[in-house]
C-alpha cells in the first residue's frame, strides 16, 4: 500500500494529487493553515512550482493557495492517484 | 435614525469595490488606533436614515493571530457595530464561509452580500439564494459589485434593518457536535461567574476561543476573577477532548467550521465545471516557469517608466512653475528677511511637497491597478525565492525596486505586504536604495573627479551598493528585531479580475491626499527650519542688504549691453547668498561638526573647506538635491555649465578649490547615498510605520552605517594606493 504512505506536502510533484493528513507546524502558522482549508481528509492538487523553484501553488477547497517549502513540508499527506 | 454597519470578508472578496459602490466618494480614510492598518468609513442616506459603513480589513478568519485581524475582531465585538455585513465570493464559497461561522458566534445581526455572482455562473456554479438564506440565517443579496448590479436591493435591505426589521435574521451556530457542545457550555458556566466577562463578549464565542488557545482570549480571561476556575476548566476539557477525538481543540474546530461550510455549499450549490478558467490559462503564461520573469520584469519597467519618466513631466512643469513663481517674488519684492522667508523658505518648501505628488499618484495607481488585477499576488509567488533569502516577502520586491525611482512612494508601496514585520523591515530599509534624487549628487560629484568612463562605472556602483545594504540590513534587522522564524507565507493566488478603473481613481486620489496632509506639515517643517539655519543671522543683517542693494543699482547704472547686466547681476547675488549662508547657524554648526567628518572627507587634514560639506549635506536633509544647489551657493558658483563646456562653474570649484581627491569624492558618495533619508521619507516612514521612533532609527543608522562606510572606502582606498 505505498498510497498511504505519509508524505510531506513539500514532496508531491506539480500535477500530483494528496490527501491531508495532518498539519504538524505549531504555533500562529498551524492556526492560519487550518483556517485556509488544511484539515484532515481535504483533497489538494499542487498546480506547479514558481519560476526559482519555491514557492508551490496548489488548489485546495477550489481556490488557489501559495506555500512555501518551509510550510509545505509541515503539511504530512498521503498520495492519491 | 443611524446605523453603524461594520463590513466584513475575506481578502479578494470584492469587499472594497462594493464599499466605493455604498458610499460614494463620501468616505474618510485614517488609521486604527495605534496600529497601521487603514481604517475607511463613510455614510450613506437611505429613506431617511443615515448609516455608516466602516470597511475592516479582509482576513480569512477572527483568530486575532495578525494586525488585521485583531483590528477587525476587536471592532466586530465592540458595541459601535450594530450590524455586521459579510461579503462572501460566489465563487469561492466554502472558504469564504469559514469566517461567516465565526462572524455568527458574534451575536450580532449579520447579513450576506454574495459578491461576483457572475464570476460564479460562468464556472458554472449555480447557488439556491432561497436555501442559502435558511441556512446561514441571515437576509442574502446577491450582487456583482465592479457593475453595481445589486446596490439598491442592498441599500434598501440596510435601511430595513436601520428600521429595526430584522425579522429575516435568526440565530444560527455550528454545531460542534456532543463533545465539543459539552465542553463549551462547561466553559461557558465558568465564564458566567464574572459578569462583566460575560458581557464583554458572547460566551460561547469567548470558550470557542479558549479551545483554540487563542492568546488574546487566554490574556482577557487572566483579567478576570474567575480566571483560575476558567482555566481549570480549560485543562480539563483540553485533558479530555484530545485524547477522545485525536486533534487539538483547534484542529478540531476548524474541521468542524469547515464541515458546517462544506456541507452548506453542497446544499446550496452546484459543483462548479473542471474545464480552465481563464485565470488558469493567464497563469499558464503569466507565472510560467521560462516566461514569468521576464513578464515579471517587463511589467516592472512598464510601471517605472510611467511613475518615473512619464511622472517627471507633470513634476518638472510643478518646479519650474515654482522656481517661476519665486523669480517672480524675488524681483518685485525689496531684499530682506521676509522676502528671503517667501522666496527661499515657503515657496521651496511647498514646492518640495507638491512636486512628489505626480509620482506617487502615478504609482499607487499602478500598484492598485496590478493589485485589483490578482497580479501582484503573482510577482510576490515569482520573486518569493529570491527575496525569501534576503529575509525578506516576495512582495517587498516592488517597492525595493521603486526605491530607485524616489523612496517616499516605495514607502507607501509597502502597504501591500500583509506581515506587519515584512512590512516593516521593507519601509526601513527601502530609504538606502539610491533614488534620483541622489543620482543628481553623484553626476555632479563623479563628474567633477572622474573620467566619464569611470564616473559611470562609480554611480552605478552606488546603486548596487545600496540594493546591496538594503539586504544586507534587511536580514540583520529581522534577526535583531524578530526573533524565530520569518513570518508564514500562506498567499492566496486569486482569480485574475478586471479592475474598476474608478476605484483605481479613488485610490489614486487617497494616496496623494494623504501625503499632502500627513507628510506635506513635516517636509515643509523641516524645510522652513533648514532655511532658518542656513540664513540667520546673515539675512538680518541690514548693511549687507543696504552694500548688496547698492552694488546692484551700480551695475544696472553701468548700462551694459542686457546679457551681461544679467550675468553679473546674477554673480551679485550669489556672492550676497554665499556670505550669508557661509556665515550663518548652520555654518557655525558646520565648522563645530566638521571633525566629527574629518576621518572621512578630510583624512589628511589638508581641507580648510571641509566644513561646506557639512552645511551641504545638511540642507540634503531636505532633499537629496538640495545638496547641489547649496554647493553653488556656498562656493559661489553656478551649478549650470556654460555652452560648450563640459563641467559647470560649481565643479571647477568643487575641483580646484574645494580639496577633495576623487577618493574622497567618493566617500562623500557613499555618504550621500547611506547618511539620512530626505525629508519626504522620514515622513513617510513615520506615517507608514507608525511612530517617530522608527523614522529617528531610521536617521541614526544611516548616520552610524554611512559614517562607517564611507570610512571604509577611504581606508581600503589609501591602502590600494588611491588618494
Amino acid at each position: 500500500m505505498t498510497q498511504n504512505l505519509l508524505i510531506p506536502l513539500s514532496d508531491l510533484q506539480p500535477g500530483d494529487q494528496g490527501e491531508v493528513v495532518q498539519v504538524k507546524a505549531q504555533g500562529p502558522i498551524r492556526q492560519r493553515l487550518l483556517e485556509m482549508g488544511f484539515i484532515r481528509g481535504v483533497r489538494l492538487r499542487v498546480e506547479k512550482l514558481a519560476p526559482l523553484g519555491d514557492p508551490m501553488e496548489l488548489v485546495i477547497k477550489g481556490y488557489h493557495l501559495s506555500l512555501r517549502r518551509d510550510e509545505s513540508s509541515c503539511i504530512l499527506v498521503h498520495r492519491v492517484a | 435614525m443611524s446605523l453603524t454597519i461594520a463590513l466584513a470578508g475575506n481578502p479578494n472578496c470584492g469587499k472594497t469595490t462594493l464599499f466605493n459602490a455604498l458610499t460614494g466618494a463620501r468616505h474618510h480614510v485614517g488609521n486604527w488606533p495605534g496600529v497601521t492598518v487603514e481604517r475607511r468609513s463613510g455614510t450613506f442616506e437611505q429613506e431617511g436614515s443615515t448609516l455608516e459603513v466602516v470597511d475592516l480589513p479582509g482576513t480569512y478568519s477572527l483568530a486575532a493571530r495578525s494586525e488585521d485581524e485583531r483590528v477587525a475582531a476587536k471592532f466586530l465585538a465592540s458595541p459601535e457595530v450594530d450590524l455586521v455585513l459579510n461579503v462572501l465570493d460566489a465563487s469561492n464559497l466554502e472558504r469564504n464561509l469559514y469566517l461567516s461561522t465565526q462572524l455568527l458566534e458574534l451575536g450580532k445581526p449579520v447579513a450576506f452580500v454574495l459578491n461576483m455572482v457572475d464570476d460564479a455562473e460562468n464556472r458554472g456554479v449555480h447557488i439556491d439564494l432561497a436555501a442559502l438564506e435558511t441556512l446561514l440565517g441571515g437576509p442574502v443579496i446577491p450582487t456583482v459589485g465592479n457593475r453595481e448590479q445589486g446596490i439598491p436591493e442592498l441599500k434598501a435591505l440596510l435601511a430595513a434593518m436601520a428600521r429595526g426589521e430584522t425579522s429575516r435574521c435568526r440565530r444560527i451556530t455550528v454545531d460542534y457536535g456532543h463533545d465539543i457542545e459539552g465542553e463549551l457550555a462547561k466553559l461557558e458556566t465558568e465564564i458566567g461567574r464574572d459578569e462583566q466577562l460575560e458581557a464583554s463578549m458572547p460566551p460561547r464565542w469567548l470558550a470557542l476561543q479558549l479551545l483554540e488557545n487563542n492568546a488574546d482570549a487566554k490574556r482577557l480571561v487572566t483579567e478576570s476573577h474567575a480566571s483560575e476556575a476558567i482555566g481549570q476548566q480549560l485543562t480539563k476539557s483540553f485533558a479530555f477532548l484530545e485524547p477522545h477525538l485525536g486533534a487539538d481543540g483547534a484542529t478540531l474546530i476548524a474541521e468542524r467550521r469547515y464541515g458546517f461550510a462544506h456541507g452548506l455549499v453542497k446544499e446550496v450549490a452546484s459543483a462548479a465545471d473542471d474545464r480552465r478558467t481563464p485565470t488558469s490559462r493567464l497563469d499558464a503564461v503569466l507565472t510560467n516557469r521560462w516566461l514569468g520573469i521576464p513578464i515579471f520584469v517587463g511589467i516592472l519597467a512598464l510601471v517605472y517608466s510611467l511613475s518615473f519618466i512619464l511622472g517627471k513631466i507633470p513634476q518638472d512643469w510643478i518646479a519650474e512653475g515654482f522656481k517661476a513663481l519665486s523669480g517672480f517674488a524675488e524681483a518685485r519684492l525689496p531684499a530682506g528677511e521676509l522676502t528671503s522667508l517667501l522666496v527661499d523658505g515657503v515657496i521651496p518648501g511647498v514646492s518640495a511637497v507638491i512636486v512628489f505628488v505626480p509620482v506617487i499618484m502615478i504609482l499607487m495607481g499602478c500598484i492598485a491597478f496590478l493589485e485589483d488585477t490578482g497580479y501582484m499576488a503573482r510577482a510576490a509567488f515569482i520573486m518569493d525565492r529570491l527575496m525569501h533569502v534576503m529575509g525578506l516577502h516576495g512582495k517587498s520586491f516592488i517597492p525595493l525596486i521603486m526605491g530607485s525611482g524616489c523612496n517616499v512612494p516605495a514607502i507607501q508601496a509597502a502597504r501591500t505586504i500583509e506581515s506587519p514585520q515584512d512590512r516593516l523591515i521593507t519601509i526601513l530599509v527601502t530609504p538606502l536604495v539610491s533614488c534620483s534624487a541622489r543620482l543628481q549628487v553623484y553626476i555632479v560629484i563623479a563628474g567633477t573627479f572622474f573620467t566619464p568612463f569611470k564616473a559611470a562605472l562609480a554611480i552605478i556602483g552606488m546603486h548596487f551598493l545600496g540594493l546591496g545594504l538594503a539586504v544586507l540590513m534587511g536580514r540583520m534587522l529581522r534577526s535583531a528585531l524578530f526573533h524565530g522564524p520569518s513570518s508564514p507565507f500562506v498567499m492566496e493566488l486569486p482569480p485574475y479580475r478586471l479592475p474598476v478603473l474608478r476605484a483605481t481613481a479613488i485610490h489614486m486620489w487617497e494616496k496623494g491626499s494623504i501625503f499632502l496632509t500627513r507628510a506635506g506639515t513635516t517636509i515643509f517643517a523641516g524645510a522652513t527650519l533648514i532655511w532658518f539655519l542656513s540664513r540667520y543671522p546673515g539675512i538680518a543683517n541690514r548693511e549687507w542688504t543696504a552694500q548688496y542693494q547698492d552694488q546692484r543699482l551700480a551695475v544696472q547704472a553701468l548700462k551694459l549691453p542686457a546679457t551681461e547686466t544679467e550675468d553679473r547681476l546674477k554673480a551679485l547675488q550669489l556672492a550676497h547668498e554665499s556670505h550669508i549662508v557661509n556665515t550663518s547657524l548652520a555654518a557655525r554648526l558646520g565648522q563645530k561638526a566638521s571633525p566629527l567628518l574629518q576621518p572621512i572627507l578630510d583624512p589628511d587634514h589638508k581641507r580648510p573647506e571641509a566644513w561646506k560639506d557639512v552645511i551641504a549635506l545638511t540642507a540634503g536633509f531636505v532633499a537629496k538635491e538640495i545638496v547641489v544647489s547649496t554647493m553653488a551657493v556656498i562656493h559661489q558658483a553656478s551649478d549650470e555649465p556654460k555652452v560648450g563646456e563640459r563641467l559647470s562653474p560649481l565643479q571647477v570649484a568643487l575641483r580646484d578649490n574645494s580639496g577633495l581627491s576623487p577618493l574622497t569624492a567618493l566617500a562623500f558618495m557613499v555618504f550621500t547615498l547611506i547618511y539620512t533619508p530626505c525629508l519626504g521619507t522620514i515622513a513617510m516612514i513615520r506615517r507608514e510605520a507608525g511612530s517617530w521612533g522608527w523614522a529617528g532609527f531610521t536617521v541614526a543608522y544611516g548616520l552610524v552605517l554611512g559614517w562607517g562606510l564611507a570610512w571604509v572606502t577611504v581606508v581600503a582606498g589609501r591602502w590600494m594606493g588611491f588618494v
